[in-house]
């Protein structure tokens, strides 16, 4: 027998104490735990959200969005004052325009429906892209008959001109290209990739031919951009669309990379100062800093309940050691009259607060451990789901492109996961054996202060 | 001469002022003798016997034991002292209760620096020394009465062959069958082991048998 298994056998001298105390340090150590978990898992995808979305800037022209609204594109002047800007390490132009039925020979999937047609009836009098083409004209009905004659408003398909593809994929990484080749953005070949959609419609596949503009194009490769509008579209290089709409150097949204996540907000306001009111220049580190303002909301109270358990914890060892010294306050004297030592007293009630800490914790742990899950579950969809209601309220001002990002980036998340790491674990080791170290630190104090001679005291 | 006490006074400052427990004590002990210490409640027994053992310090005076001023050791040596020098044997006997009988006499041989190995065959030993039979001392001290229990403590006090054995009150709790029993139990062992003894006592049939009788009074030795 020594001072180790003194104390062991002291922490199960009374059993129902002990369970209780045990118990209650289970249920904190397994808060710590879950919390803990579900801290490690949110601050990762807080991480991964950060890095993936947070280098890119969109700028458009002024009153341009999407190929709506009003306005001049950028210029080839522009672009470059964007290239040249410090930090940035890659830019993205993009060209959008829209082929009527008399640019093409290809059917539009896309069903105008009731709201097609209510944005196409302001154009529905005038004469240029948008008309059907005209029936040949009879004899005597030519003349007034085609001012007379009110056109049907028709779907169009939208063209999109870009020196990478890959910008036109919703998820924010790789367009999905289902089947046959990518395309050069940067050259200027009468090659396109067609959405699935419009494929389909007008029975494309790789290889096949359409006429755009006066010209012929090749099918190089049908994409999967993973919602309908987009599917019904043709993405070509960017250079092939500015020479055939005679807009050179013209771009309607360049998608610029900073070096670092870090220069993204010096890197807008730099954009903003050189192109003046000409552009709108907007990054998706602001989209993104309210998807990821939810998930660092929940690291924050798993932080804190992680601090309120740990300090719970504690007070449990502390005042359950406190409360043994004042009960054997007697028999510690009389261990240090027949020659203990303070250390060896000491020693053995730290071996006490010990043994019902680790028994605590191994429950704790265990339970922590299976109940992470879903705990991390249900603090994150509770969140995700009360950002995204207020978010789709506010919506409507960002560009497509960043739209898309902000609902991947939601999407994403909403799917974080909950995963053990060992550092997790041993954090919550480490976090343990803090408690029972304060739990005994106090009780160790009161220990050494029990003079000896109270033993001979008989009152 | 194995136990020398000089002007020995001890003054405890309390909120009702100074109380002087013992004033300006001296008397000497000699080796194997049997000294038996009486005198009213609140005279300084305790106090003087909490001085000898170490588990106080003095106010001033000296205590000398084989030699040694214990009055002047650092705590650590006082500790060391205490599980070596001294066996305590005290009213309430004052047994660990969560030890059987066995390991409270191992406890005292741990504190001594007895080889592990060694422990339980010279507890076992010392228990049979003042008759606690095998199972008996296998019980927890709950299990055990008074008077074994006393057993227990004396058969722990010798544990380290000490210089000194100081017992409050030994008898105090027993009744007087049982308490001359443990006396006659502690008159042979300071026989057999040579070992000195000073007992407080309140019977004065106990105190005639021992070989010297200290009466104090208000701090004061005013018999020797
Ligand atoms: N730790 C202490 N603090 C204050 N007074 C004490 C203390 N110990 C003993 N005394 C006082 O010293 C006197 C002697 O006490 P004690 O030695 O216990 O007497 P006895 O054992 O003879 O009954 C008493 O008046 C007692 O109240
Ligand atoms: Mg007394």
């Amino acid at each position: 027998m020594n001072v180790v298994t003194r104390g062991i056998r002291n922490a199960l001298r009374s059993p129902v104490r002990s369970g209780a105390i045990i118990i209650m340090l289970a249920i904190s150590i397994g808060l710590i735990v879950a919390m803990l978990v579900a801290r490690a898992s949110v601050n990762t995808k807080i991480d991964e959200v950060k890095s993936s979305t947070a280098t890119t800037v969109t700028i458009s022209p002024a009153g341009i969005r999407g190929g709506m609204g009003g306005g001049d594109p950028l210029t080839a002047e522009q672009i470059s004052t964007i290239t040249n800007t410090a930090n940035i390490k890659s830019t993205v132009s993009t060209l959008t325009d829209q082929l009527g039925t008399d640019d093409t020979n290809l059917t539009p999937s896309l069903e105008l429906g009731s709201f097609g047609q209510r944005q196409q009836r302001f154009e529905g009098g005038g004469n240029s892209s948008g008309t059907m083409p005209q029936p040949p004209a009879d004899e005597g009905q030519s003349g007034a008959s085609t001012s007379a004659q009110r056109t049907m408003p028709t779907p169009r398909t939208s063209i999109t001109g870009t020196t990478d593809p890959n910008s036109a994929a919703t998820n924010g990484s790789v367009l999905t290209i289902t089947s046959g080749a990518m395309i050069d953005g940067k050259g200027d070949t009468t090659t396109a990739l067609v959405g699935k959609s419009l494929a389909e419609k007008n029975s494309l596949s790789p290889g096949s031919t359409f006429t755009a503009y006066g010209k012929t194009f090749t099918v190089s490769g049908i994409y999967d951009a993973g919602n309908v509008f987009e599917n019904n579209g043709l993405i070509m290089p960017l250079a092939t669309l500015q020479n055939l709409t005679e807009q050179a150097g013209a771009v309607t949204s360049v998608i610029a990379t900073v070096d670092s996540s870090d220069n993204v907000a010096s890197t807008v306001s730099t954009l903003k100062t050189r192109l003046g009111d000409k552009a709108d220049v907007t990054s998706q580190q602001e989209q993104a800093a309210s998807s990821v303002s939810s998930l660092q909301s929940i690291s924050t109270l798993a932080t804190t309940g992680v601090i309120g358990a740990t300090v719970a914890a504690a007070a449990i060892v502390l005042l359950t050691t406190t409360m043994i010294v004042r009960e054997r306050r007697r028999e510690i004297g009389v261990i240090k009259a027949i020659g203990g030592t303070n250390t060896k007293v000491i020693g053995q009630f730290i071996t006490e607060a010990i043994t019902l800490t680790v028994l605590g914790g191994i429950i704790g742990l265990t339970f922590g451990v299976l109940a992470s899950g879903s705990i991390t579950q249900s603090l994150v969809s509770n969140q995700a789901t009360n950002n995204a209601n207020s978010q789709q309220r506010g919506m409507g001002g960002p560009s497509g492109v960043i739209r898309g990002g902000a609902r991947a980036v939601q999407e994403n998340v909403r799917s974080v996961s909950a995963t053990v790491k060992p550092e997790t674990f041993f954090g919550a080791i480490g976090i343990t054996i803090l408690i029972a170290i304060i739990g005994s630190a106090v009780p160790a104090w009161l220990i050494a202060r029990v003079r000896p001679a109270e033993v001979l005291r008989t009152e | 001469m194995s136990l020398t006490v000089t002007n020995l006074t001890k003054t405890f400052t309390t909120h009702g002022g100074e109380v002087h427990a013992l004033h300006d004590v001296s008397f000497s002990v000699k080796t194997g003798e049997f000294a038996s210490i009486i005198g009213k409640s609140g005279s300084g027994k305790s106090t003087l016997l909490s001085m000898l053992g170490a588990l106080d310090i003095p106010t001033s005076g000296q205590i000398e034991v084989d030699d040694v001023d214990i009055a002047k050791l650092s705590a650590h040596n006082q500790t060391a002292y205490r599980s070596k020098k001294i066996g305590f044997v005290f009213q309430h006997y004052n047994l660990i209760p969560n030890l059987s009988a066995l390991e409270n006499v191992m406890l005292a041989l741990e504190f001594g620096g007895a080889p592990s190995k060694d422990r339980k065959d010279r507890a076992a030993e010392l228990l049979a020394e003042v008759g606690l039979e095998p199972d008996q001392q296998k019980r927890k001290p709950s299990r055990l009465s008074g008077g074994q229990q006393q057993r227990v403590s004396i058969a722990r006090a010798l544990a380290n062959h000490p210089a000194v054995i100081l017992a409050d009150e030994p008898t105090g709790n027993l009744d007087s069958e049982t308490g001359k029993k443990i006396f006659d139990l502690l008159h042979n062992l300071s026989r057999s082991e040579n070992t000195t003894i000073i007992a407080v006592t309140h019977d004065l049939d106990i105190a005639g048998k021992t070989d010297r009788t200290f009466k104090l009074q208000d701090g004061k030795i005013v018999k020797a």
